[in-house]
């Protein structure tokens, strides 16, 4: 589904050489969970960017469902964003001027899809997510929780193969954490290849797979743990 | 893809910015259609065909003091010098000068005063047979006054002037079924016969309601005070109207030359409040056009930066750059349009204002098409380069905390 073969992305700036990701490999099957851990810092968010396409990367290859995104200009970017990828952000980013039925026609728009199945396929989706009542209604009067069903609910509408969630449950209380966790399984159960990034080791624990970047690089959870540990006892 | 339903939706959601820029824009079009129709209408008034050869005609007053002439037989020798002066074409005597502002008007009556009949005021000139020549108006029917029925006096006598020549404007008037030629009018009860039809010549008032009501009586009534008129050959004229003075003097002294003046010159002061206005309303409404242009700039730009993360976020869902551009082209095309519509409405109330109260002519409905598709194209083009901005907004903004 996804795979990634050292993949490295630098910012530049006046001053600084920042390496982002440094010959990053991963390899994602399809029908997986996976929630990929990691400092602050570490490349977690450029990692997830550049798995979404929303930024480009300097060096490597990067193959999504087969499409090599490197060969890609900017609209075919985009169509293949709106095609295979459902983005679950942290913020939940619905646009608070358009009502939740609006918010989760936007993607399906861009895709051109007629207004009938549009229309069946957003009333499919609020009801999956238990807001089916609150169509009319916009973000603003809903809780955060309920805000994420709905932009859990827009990634779903376009029946993506991949969902992409960035931090889904940071901006929740446990609670409703643990009910947004379990719609994702849910869906993961449905058929979508899911990776999660999220600071939050017990949401990651949850997910069958777990990897973690530390420094731009691909770390196993052991030899992350025996990092830590030689720090530790260095006294740094 | 157009999302004019849902970019509608959100609009009426927070419409504070909207409904600002579209009053903006009604405001716009209501008064640039109605300015630019008066420019328009003040262009037309400015370079209207007077009729004469401005450029070749002038006048000049003449004061005499001296008491030891006789004005009449003087005025005579200074008519026949001019038109021997070299450049000259020819010179007359004229009560009024025409374009110039000031002149005398009365009725011509079909029927003697004190008797009613149909009245039409003209302005008239008293000036002799040069009259056309000095002109350089055109004759379209009848004929010029002979030598014998110009009275020149400055006396009180029992003779009377008994012809005129008209313009064509004022005999139809009189005449509606064309047949005035030789027909007798009244100026007051002296009887005039119509002998000679001008074909187009302004009065001394461009603004009147009637300026091309005009007659020439062949009178000259020799005073101290006297304007003369003298048409030039092309290109002659500066020449001549420096040498007039001291070959008026030369003729008889006693007496003082001054506003010497182009016809064009007369009509050009005439004038110069209505090009003042004009000029004021060409700025005006360029001002006008730019604040809103500004204005339409300015909210796309801030409506950007405000919806930074959501341009990102349907970046991020899918939007090709073209659909971020054309989402704000659309936004404010919904603006404009209602904004248009409104605008149309106020420039038709605000053109019957005008018409009401400050006498305007009506404003015809092209002025208000023309000026609303300009401003939409206008708004159009402010919108499209913070549209080109917004589109280029990175997708990854979507992840970003901002």
């Amino acid at each position: 589904m996804l795979q990634m073969n050292n993949v490295s992305k630098v910012y530049q700036t006046e001053m600084v050489q920042t390496h982002a990701l440094r010959d990053f490999n991963l390899h994602v099957n399809e029908g997986e969970f996976i929630a990929v851990t990691g400092p602050s810092g570490s490349g977690k968010t450029t990692f997830l960017n550049i798995a979404g396409m929303l930024e480009p990367f300097n060096e490597g290859e990067y193959l999504l469902d087969g499409v090599d995104v490197g060969r890609l200009n900017d609209n075919q970017r985009a169509d293949l964003r709106n095609q295979k990828i459902g983005f679950i952000f942290q913020g939940f980013n619905l646009i608070p001027d358009l009502n939740l039925y609006e918010n989760i026609e936007v993607p399906l728009r861009y895709r051109g899809i007629k207004a009938n199945e549009r229309k069946r396929r957003i009333e499919q989706c609020l009801e999956q997510v238990g807001l089916a009542s609150r169509a009319k209604h916009i973000p603003q009067q809903l809780s955060g929780g309920q805000q994420q069903r709905v932009a859990i609910a827009r990634a779903l509408a376009g029946e993506p193969r991949f969902l992409l969630a960035d931090e889904p449950t940071g901006n929740l209380d446990s609670l409703m954490a643990r009910q947004v966790m379990e719609l994702l399984e849910q869906i993961n159960r449905d058929g979508a290849t899911i990776v999660m990034v999220t600071h939050d080791s017990e949401l990651a624990r949850r997910a069958p797979r777990n990897i973690q970047v530390v420094d731009g690089q691909l770390a196993d959870f052991t030899l992350y743990q025996g990092a830590q540990t030689i720090k530790t006892a260095s006294g740094v | 893809m157009l999302e004019i339903k849902p970019i509608f939706n959100a609009l009426c959601r927070s419409k504070v910015g909207a409904v600002l820029l579209l009053i903006q824009i009604a405001i716009t079009t209501a008064i640039v259609s109605n300015a630019a129709f008066i420019i328009q209408d003040r262009i037309s008034y400015l370079n209207q065909e007077t009729g004469y050869p401005e450029q070749d005609i002038f006048k000049f007053n003449v004061m005499t003091f001296g008491t030891d002439i006789n004005l009449s037989q003087q005025f005579e020798l200074d008519e026949s010098m001019l038109r021997k002066m070299p450049g000259v074409v020819d010179a007359a005597l004229s009560s009024s000068i025409p374009l110039s502002g000031s002149g005398s008007a009365s009725s011509f009556n079909l029927k003697p005063a004190p008797q009613e009949g149909l009245s039409v005021r003209t302005a008239y000139f008293f000036i002799d047979d040069h009259a056309i020549n000095t002109y350089g108006v055109n004759l379209i029917a009848g004929r010029n006054f002979t030598e014998d029925e110009v009275l020149v006096t400055n006396e009180i006598t029992q003779k009377r002037t008994n012809v005129t020549i008209v313009t064509k404007a004022l005999l139809d008037e009189l005449y509606p079924d064309g047949d005035g030629l030789e027909k007798i009018v009244y100026f007051g009860d002296l009887p005039l016969k119509i002998i000679g039809v001008i074909g187009n010549m302004k009065g001394p008032w461009l603004k009147d309601s009637k300026p091309d009501n005009l007659a020439f009586i062949p009178y000259i009534k020799a005073a101290s005070y006297a304007q003369v008129a003298v048409r030039t050959k092309p290109g002659q004229r500066a020449a001549v109207m420096k040498e007039i003075e001291n070959a008026m003097l030369e003729n008889y002294s006693k007496r003082v030359i001054n506003n010497i003046k182009g016809l064009d010159e007369l009509k050009n002061e005439y004038t110069a409040q209505d090009r003042l206005m004009m000029r004021m309303l060409i700025v005006l409404i360029t001002i006008l056009v730019l604040i809103t242009a500004l204005g339409i700039f300015g909210l796309t730009l801030f409506n950007i930066s405000k919806r930074t993360k959501q341009i990102g976020t349907r970046r991020a869902l899918g939007a090709r750059k073209s659909a971020i551009v054309s989402y704000f082209l659309v936004e404010n095309a919904l603006i404009c349009s209602l904004g248009l519509a409104l605008g149309v409405v106020t420039a038709i109330l605000l053109g019957k204002m005008l018409m009401q109260y400050f006498s305007v002519a009506a404003l015809p409905p092209s002025y208000i098409a023309v000026t609303a598709i300009a401003v939409f194209l206008m708004s159009l083009l402010a919108v499209l380069a913070p549209a080109k901005r917004a589109a280029n907004i990175s997708p990854s903004i979507a992840t970003r905390t901002i």
